[in-house]
């Protein structure tokens, strides 16, 4: 529910600033992270991170990589979906995928099936979809007549994105509409791959692909391994703050935000799970006192929307904790870091180098 | 948001009408209807005819005749049949629907208040269907699907008014100026009810709330023209009945009770049907602005105060206005969906501020305020 929340906050605010994000963005680094530089091998070379300071960006992950075979679909295929629903789906040349996240589409990009997407939610802001008819309004609202006027012929979402009764409008009209489990995080996103997966017949593609993605992510935590510290004891401090502008949006994330799943993947220790802040909860001075990261981790279009990391530092008990004296503030693309799907894995390890070698 | 005159208690400002109404008057009512019906029916094929998917009036027609069984099926066309029937007709019923109800609900909290300014917010109902559509949504309520809100909405607003009512109540009769107090004072704690789910809010449901409270018809459906119905016909039907009654009241509540005129029961009848007029319109559409104000009130500049006329005229112009607004609200800015209580208010507003300038300069047209 939290991490939810949380996503849906983070994302209604990206939204808005996707594009700009999209076209600031460095060179990104590839999703599949094989043929890796040398250097995050050896532990030994790099620095220790409790000496570093100054604030560092994670590099943004490439768009996801399809599978390299284009799958065989088996139709029709019957599911139940997550609203306990049975569903049977008969031709899959025209996708909608829409949820809050971006997700589903990613996947179905991931999957191969990237060129039979007919349209998107302004979420999705691949680059390869950018081009596609958007059917959201006012935000995140859906249209059931832009979705009807592309014709599709199956639906994937989940009820993070509404009215409902659009989307029952779209499933009177006889097209089939999935309902797909809304929680994301690291653990569920092999289960999720095979849903969707299974959704569009594509069961053995789903299979290959959780396993890349599990393959991926394990291999992620292998070299993340290789950059933090052994010693659970010796794991550096972090807090994700989520701020945004000037004024009274200065959260700091808790437990089941979503954010304590990421530290915990980046080999950190999540001082707000530590301090009992579970959630969404202001970053008060007391609270980031009392918490003392040695690493805070924020949004890249967060950050510059407070005025960088002096700004950040002037807001009340920010410059008096550890990170605020050294300055050690790693940033990320909005849409990216706490989006979890076929691209964790490069999430993650492109913020763990930004907080364990920067510069490199 | 509503601030009750003092003067209203003191003496009736809607004028009284005379029961048997004269021939022009007659002409002149039997004209504004006609206009506004076929303006209505005008606007309606209009909103049938345009939107997002493209559709043209060939295909309608066709579709129009394969749903009525006198065209052979076309598979071809499954997505435009679903578009008309699913989307844009629910949509277009709806807030004819929605636009009558919220019509009806101003000319009788007008009536029964004997105030031009009353609407039907100071009763409480519009901002107890509020707290019950804000709360479903925050708390994440699921157990009817997509009727979940407008069912929270529906029943706090009812529970809502009746709080005001029985509030109000002294010595078993009401008073005006103390209902309109006791309604101010509920609809500030249930702003506050409001202010504190958003606060426990989301950012996704803070943005549904928002939208819900700037009114959309977007997601319409046949379930929801089917159970608002119901309540409209139920509150139409009340207001029909009451319609000499309240002519009766505008004489002063002294006269009316002198004349037979039973006036705490009508008084409860006229709520009750403000009460499932606005909490149905407003559960699905969320709060359309001016409606309930400005309709009743521009009729009876053009037919003067009698709510035999008036009612069934409002009827008709809150339906014209608000669909109206929803062909407007769906197509002023191409593939976006603006909320609909924007047009009426941007209507209404300015509309609103005439009607008060020729009534202040002691101009006639019946709306009282002398």
């Amino acid at each position: 529910m939290f991490a939810r929340r949380l996503r849906a906050l983070l994302l209604a605010a990206v939204s808005v600033t996707a594009l700009a994000a999209c076209s600031a963005t460095p060179a990104p680094v590839p999703s599949v992270p094989t043929g890796h530089a040398t250097a995050s091998a050896s532990g030994s070379r790099l620095p220790d991170p409790h000496s570093l300071t100054g604030p560092s960006t994670a590099r943004s992950v490439a768009e996801v990589q399809p599978l390299a075979r284009s799958p065989r679909a088996t139709l029709p295929v019957t599911v139940t979906d997550v609203r306990g629903r049975s569903v049977t789906i008969a031709d899959t040349s025209r996708i909608l995928a829409l949820d809050l996240y971006g997700t589903l589409a990613d996947t179905v990009v991931a999957l191969g099936l990237g060129d039979r997407l007919v349209g998107r939610g302004s979420s999705n802001t691949l680059a390869s979809m950018a081009d596609l008819p958007v059917v959201t309004h006012d935000g995140h609202e859906l249209s059931g007549e832009a979705i009807l006027s592309l014709r599709p012929s199956v639906v994937l979402t989940d009820t993070t994105l509404g009215p409902l009764s659009v989307q029952e409008q779209v499933a009177a009209s006889g097209v089939p509409v999935v309902f797909l489990d809304p929680k994301r995080s690291i653990s569920s996103t092999g289960d999720q791959v095979r849903a969707v997966a299974h959704a569009l017949g594509v069961d053995a593609a789903g299979d290959e692909l959780a396993r890349r993605v599990a393959g991926e992510i394990a291999d992620a935590k292998t070299r993340i391994a290789a950059m933090a510290p052994a010693d659970p004891a010796r794991r550096l401090r972090m807090a994700f703050l989520y701020v945004r502008g000037t004024a009274g949006i200065f959260f700091v994330l808790g437990k089941g935000s979503g954010a304590d799943e990421l530290i915990d993947g980046i080999g950190g220790i999540d001082v707000a799970t530590q301090a009992g802040i579970t959630g969404i909860k202001p970053a008060t001075s007391e609270a980031l006192l009392a918490t003392d990261p040695e690493v805070i981790l924020v949004m890249t279009d967060g950050l510059a929307s407070t005025g960088g990391v002096d700004g950040l530092l002037a807001r009340p008990g920010v410059a008096e904790t550890t990170a605020g004296r050294n300055r050690r503030v790693v940033d990320m693309a909005d849409g990216q870091v706490l989006s979890f799907g076929p691209t964790t894995a490069a999430v993650l390890l492109s913020l763990a180098r930004a907080v364990y070698e920067p510069g490199s | 948001m509503t601030t009750p005159l003092p003067r209203v208690v003191r003496a009736p400002a809607v004028r009284p009408a005379p029961s048997v109404l004269p021939r022009l008057a007659r002409r002149r009512i039997a004209l504004t209807a006609l206009v506004t019906a076929l303006a209505l029916v005008a606007v309606l094929v209009l909103s049938a005819a345009v939107g997002q998917f493209p559709l043209s009036p060939e295909q309608i027609l066709a579709s129009l005749l394969r749903r009525a069984g006198l065209a052979s099926a076309d598979p071809s066309q499954a997505f435009a049949d679903g578009a008309l029937w699913n989307v844009r007709l629910p949509r277009l019923v709806l807030g004819a629907l929605v636009g009558a109800a919220l019509g009806v609900a101003g000319a009788l909290m007008q009536g029964v208040f004997g105030n031009p300014l009353a609407e039907p917010g100071v009763v409480g109902v519009s901002s107890g269907c509020a707290v019950g559509a804000a709360a479903a949504i925050v708390l994440h309520v699921d157990v009817l699907g997509s009727l979940t809100v407008p069912a929270a909405a529906f029943v706090a607003g009812i529970a809502v008014t009746a709080l005001v009512y029985a509030l109000s109540r002294a010595r078993g009769r009401t008073r005006v100026l103390t209902l309109v107090l006791t309604g101010i004072a509920v609809t500030a704690v249930a702003n506050a009810a409001i202010a504190f789910l958003v606060f426990l809010a989301d950012a996704a449901s803070r943005d549904q709330i928002v939208f819900w409270q700037l009114g959309s018809l977007n997601g319409a459906t046949w379930t929801a023209v089917g159970t608002v119905l119901p309540f409209l016909v139920a509150g139409l039907v009340g207001a029909f009945a009451s319609a000499r009654g309240l002519d009766l009241l505008a004489l002063g509540e002294t006269a009316a009770r002198h004349v037979g005129l039973r006036v705490e029961g009508l008084r409860v009848v006229v709520i009750l049907c403000v009460a499932l007029l606005t909490a149905a319109a407003v559960a699905y559409a969320g709060v359309i602005a001016f409606v309930g104000l400005i309709v009743p009130h521009l009729f009876r500049l053009l037919v003067g105060p009698a709510h035999r006329a008036l009612v069934p005229l409002s009827a008709v112009g809150g339906a014209l206005l608000v669909s109206a607004s929803d062909v407007a609200a769906r197509t002023v800015v191409p593939f976006a969906d603006l909320p609909i209580g924007m047009f009426t208010a941007l209507v209404g507003g300015p509309v609103f501020f005439v009607l008060v300038r020729r009534t202040l300069a002691g101009g006639s047209g019946g709306s009282g305020g002398r």
